[in-house]
């Protein structure tokens, strides 16, 4: 795939990305629900960070809520 | 909503982002939610949050684990923010070193300095008392696991981040964490920025890291593939690794918001686990020696993380799926679901959690290596965490609020339990001499979690 394609290719992505999250959402005086604690991404912080540790010296794969790394020797 | 405080004073209300425990996470689509009419502080106002917790980690005859966790996040009330996490871990117990068992006992030396060969030394004191130390050998059953029996480690990880407005609808977090133990220490930095579109319904992130690890085993590094008797060890390595995150976060309505994760990163230098062997079996299945574990130099991985969370006036659920993959044709997949209900009076919550996960093996894990096979050996590793396997965890938390009795909007108190299992598959038939042994033990293990926070 040449560079113009690719080009098009994301500018066309981006379009229908943006266009979909458009039509989505909500006001601002309509976040109750969402602004509650237990909606928030990072609110088992602490409960995600014991447990990421504990898979990422037991399994292969860790990462992808955020980054990976962040030093243990265990694997 | 507005959560009103005194100045100076704990406000855990709707903070996003405290999940710089990690020193990882950076600037996330979260404050798309909070910052467009959720919770915000007052401005000039710090406030503090306090989050801690002590994990007890319990595996069946094996590793157990002491892990308190502390994390201070202070607020400026503008968009500013500074993070701060200590985690401390102590383990012990019995460690598995990577050989299979057997039907007669096998020896082997602890990662000390010395090898397995060595004989008992005297040692002379400045007080001129002696001592003698004999190597630090021990022997397995037959029949049982080959673990090391005295195993014991501690890590100290220290991490911050500062997260601040770089304009009205971006901000920027940079990041570090530092993690100690005796035999490895990892430096790790990070930087990201977030942008809001779409009246903060829409957020886009950019993150990116970098690591560097100092790999300093017991009696040096083993030279990879080596064999076991010989002790050729050359001291400390290095591995260093680099990633980037890409993250878009949606509101998709007044109940229902989405996360979509894209990340790569790269590692590369000493990636074996100095510990651990591989036994090396003749034709009827006898062992006839151990080499050490010989992994690639270098590794690629890939993930797609997508998270959706719904709400409801009583409770709330969120569905984790991750789809990893990597250049040792690793592949796995991961799925988590997570439910809170609270009481009438929204004092109290239970949360039970479910997680599944399956991994398909490194094209390079072997449990053991045939000895006709080692004079062509290019990459062999029999941990069994690169190995295929299932695992699920069932997990239940209970939490009560303590606002009215510390006048603390946020305080709580938590308990958490947690039951682990690895269940191994694509297994080898075992020769004859390793019938009836158990080559695949799995593993099962409990985490027992108390949190306060204030």
């Amino acid at each position: 795939m040449n560079r113009r394609r690719l080009r098009r290719l994301l500018i066309v992505g981006s379009a229908l990305v943006a266009s979909g999250c458009s039509s989505l959402g909500v006001k601002p005086w309509q976040r109750d629900i969402l602004a509650r604690e237990d909606m928030q991404l990072d609110s088992e912080s602490l409960d995600n960070a014991i447990d990421d540790h504990l898979y990422f010296s037991k399994e292969a794969s860790s990462g992808g809520r955020s980054f990976a790394g962040g030093g243990c020797g265990c694997n | 909503m507005q959560l009103k405080g005194r100045p100076a004073v704990v406000r855990r209300g709707l903070i996003a982002a405290s999940c710089a425990l990690l020193g990882s996470s950076g600037a996330r689509g979260q404050e798309a939610v909070t910052s467009g009419g959720g919770a915000e502080t007052d401005g000039g106002q710090i406030d503090w949050l306090f989050d801690s917790a002590l994990a007890y980690y319990h595996e069946n005859g094996r590793v157990q684990a002491i892990e308190p966790v502390v994390n201070i996040r202070i607020d400026d009330g503008v968009g500013e923010s500074i993070n701060f996490n200590l985690t401390y871990d102590s383990l012990s117990g019995s460690s598995p070193n990577g050989a299979l068992p057997s039907n007669k006992p096998q020896t082997f030396a602890s990662p000390s300095g010395k090898s397995l060969s060595a004989a008992p030394h005297t040692y002379t004191s400045a007080s001129g008392q002696t001592s003698v130390e004999s190597a630090p050998i021990y022997t397995t059953s037959p029949g049982q696991l080959p673990v090391d029996p005295k195993y014991h480690d501690q890590r100290l990880a220290v991490g911050g981040s500062w997260q601040m407005p770089w304009s009205r609808l971006t901000r920027a977090s940079i990041g570090g964490k530092v993690s100690y133990e005796h035999d490895f220490l990892s430096l790790a930095a990070n930087a990201s920025i977030a942008h809001d579109f779409n009246q903060k319904n829409t957020t886009l992130s950019l993150g990116i890291n970098g690591e560097g690890d100092a790999v300093r085993p017991i009696g040096g590094a083993p030279l990879p593939a080596s064999d076991y008797a010989l002790f050729e060890k050359t001291g400390t390595k290095s591995k260093n690794g680099a990633g980037m995150l890409l993250g878009l976060t949606q509101v998709m309505n007044r109940r229902w918001l989405s996360e979509l994760n894209l990340s790569v990163d790269r590692f590369t230098g000493y990636l074996n686990d100095p510990y651990k062997i591989i036994s090396v079996i003749d034709t009827i299945g006898d062992t006839t020696g151990y080499l050490y574990e010989k992994r690639p130099d270098e590794r690629t991985r890939k993930s797609v993380y997508l998270e959706n969370r719904v709400a409801w006036s009583r409770a709330s659920a969120a569905l984790s799926l991750r789809y990893m993959t990597d250049d040792w044709q690793i592949h796995s997949d991961t799925a988590q679901f997570r439910v809170r209900w609270w009481t009438a009076g929204h004092d109290q919550y239970w949360e039970p959690t479910v997680r599944w996960y399956r991994q398909t093996a490194a094209d390079f894990y072997t449990p053991w290596i045939s000895s006709a096979a080692t004079p062509t050996l290019l990459y062999a590793s029999a941990d069994a965490r690169l190995g295929a396997f299932n695992a699920l965890t069932y997990g239940l938390k209970y939490a009560f609020k303590l606002e009215d009795a510390l006048d603390q909007p946020g305080s709580e108190f938590s308990v958490r339990l947690e039951y682990y299992q690895q269940t191994f598959f694509d297994k080898m038939p075992a020769p004859a001499a390793l019938q009836g042994l158990d080559l695949y033990p799995g593993l099962r293990a409990i985490l027992l979690q108390v949190g306060f926070s204030y």
